[in-house]
């Protein structure tokens, strides 16, 4: 079974039709999308429009959840001031131009989706907002991946594809008894190979290119194909423009830049 | 002596200066025309070398007082050649010229003494733009200070030729920035100046933007995003004030 994974469209619905044209053409049987539906873009309503339309199993996103409860950000939100004020402005845009369908649509949304060992997030399973970077520690990564009980863990939310093996794979407890004061240690070897794959971004990506990127994991050989596609990103920026939205959003989103930078301390554990 | 140094936009000027100065460690004057406001190149070279006097052109009777005294001099030019200083044509200079190898024949030669080879420079000096602001007061954020300044200097707010600027940060520093677009990347060096602990700096600094097509209000906007309000200011103070010994009261 080959099924295809998307992230992070952020209301670009130009990149949004080009990855879908481009997984047409591939021997696809199911696609499952991690969420950032809205944000940032110029087309919030049509892009969950879409995802309905097609009926897309999908998660919810940081972004998503914000324009369903409000901006309630931890520190890993936004890294600096500015990014701070531009994602305060996307984010009064997108919460004046979305539909109460559109809303509506958003707040019911998962966290998690699950199919056989796979399991689908946005950030990661203990938050929408937190960030599983490439070099977050192996620690941290493959606690979260037990803790969905799947073997492989599909995210988002960094806007960079990656595929992460954490092989070798072993949990070792340490604890102290109280009347020996001596450590115990209990090492127990995992049995199956676990696994990150982020299937990066459709509509906002970080890779210094301004194309979209997505994720076809076949089941049987446990192949990731992360995938880029080259769309018509000037249709998106004047979008930007015409609507209103800052003009530095297209700038950066021509650049590969995302429109706001985002957090990259693999340290920080999101306390949202 | 006075050493007059001019020079494309970018072409090297003030480092050049720098690196004379620092072969001869006695006083000096250093003056620039016609940047009183936002004296970014004074304020490097007299953090660089506090023993040399800089000089504005209000204070010329100072200025010709510290020539008979024989002082070292080094008057840094726009890069449009100004021809209205009286004062040269009383005092024995030597004219340098920094212009890359490929521009040597566009009229430096005529004026110039000794050629140096500086950084190429493409500016259309007709169709420039220059914006500048005093800064002075302002506290940085460092990470939207970092992206400003790639924003700027890769074409967010037009085509930017020359930039250079004297930034205060959150922990106290100031440094100065500066990028030209024929160089790879910019460069960021901390100026030799007392760390800032308390309130909002009383020093100089400001910025300096040359090209084309410049969106000179989102630079202005974008600037000001970067700017830490009173209270984050104090709370980093207070996080400073614990760390390091008060140095500027």
């Amino acid at each position: 079974m080959n099924i295809a994974v998307l992230s992070c469209i952020h209301s670009n619905l130009e990149a949004l039709e080009a990855v879908l044209r481009e997984i047409d053409q591939q021997p696809v049987d199911q696609i499952y999308c991690l969420g950032d539906l809205v944000g940032y873009g110029p087309y919030p309503n049509e892009v969950v429009a879409r995802i309905r339309e097609l009926d897309i199993p999908t998660c919810q996103g940081c972004w998503d959840e914000d324009i369903v409860d409000g901006l309630n950000a931890c520190d890993c939100s936004y890294p600096s001031l500015l990014a701070e004020t531009r994602g305060h402005l996307a984010h009064e845009w997108t919460n004046r131009e979305v539909t109460p369908e559109t809303r509506a649509y958003l707040a019911e949304l998962p966290l998690t989706l699950q199919q056989d060992n796979l399991c689908f997030v946005h950030g990661s399973p203990h938050s929408q907002h937190e960030y599983l970077l490439p070099d977050t520690s192996a620690f941290i990564a493959l606690e979260r991946v037990l803790a969905t009980g799947a073997d492989t863990l599909f995210c988002g939310h960094t806007h960079v594809p990656y595929v992460r093996n954490l092989e070798n794979s072993h949990l070792t407890l340490k604890a102290v008894h109280p009347a020996t004061s001596s450590p115990s240690h209990s090492s127990t070897p995992l049995a199956s190979l676990k696994r990150i794959i982020n299937a990066g971004s459709v509509g906002e990506p970080r890779h210094g290119r301004p194309n979209a990127t997505y994720v076809i994991y076949t089941t049987d050989t446990q192949q990731a194909d992360l995938r880029e596609v080259e769309y018509d990103y000037a249709k998106t920026c004047a979008a930007i423009l015409e609507k209103g939205l800052p003009a530095i959003f297209a700038w950066r989103l021509s650049q590969g830049l995302e429109y706001a930078e985002k957090a990259d301390d693999p340290t920080h554990v999101c306390e949202r | 002596m006075i050493t007059v140094v001019a020079g494309p936009c970018g072409a090297g000027k003030t480092t050049w200066i720098l690196q004379e100065l620092a072969q001869v460690p006695t006083p000096a004057v250093y003056m620039t025309p016609g940047v009183s406001t936002v004296p970014i190149d004074a304020t490097r070279v007299a953090t660089r070398f506090p023993q040399v006097e800089i000089f504005h052109r209000q204070h010329e009777t100072e200025l010709l007082k510290r020539l008979a005294d024989g002082v070292p001099a080094y008057f840094e030019m726009g890069f449009q050649l100004e021809t209205d200083m009286p004062l040269l044509e009383a005092q024995p200079h030597r004219r340098v010229a920094l212009v890359a190898q490929e521009s040597q024949d566009t009229g430096w030669e005529l004026w110039a003494d000794s050629m140096i080879q500086g950084n190429p420079s493409t500016l259309d000096v007709k169709s420039a733009q220059l914006w500048r602001a005093p800064l002075s007061g302002q506290v940085f954020d460092p990470p939207s200070l970092d992206t400003f300044w790639q924003e700027l200097t890769q074409g967010a707010y037009g085509e930017v030729h020359r930039a250079k600027g004297i930034f205060e940060l959150a922990d106290g520093q100031a440094f100065h920035f500066d990028f030209m677009n024929s160089l790879p990347g910019s460069a960021y060096t901390e100026l030799n100046l007392p760390r800032w602990v308390q309130g909002r700096p009383n020093r100089f600094s400001g910025i300096e933007v040359v090209g084309q097509g410049l969106d000179e209000r989102a630079i202005a906007a974008t600037l000001k995003d970067c700017y830490l309000s009173d209270s984050l200011l104090a709370a980093h103070q207070t996080t400073l004030k614990d760390a390091i010994p008060l140095e500027v009261a």
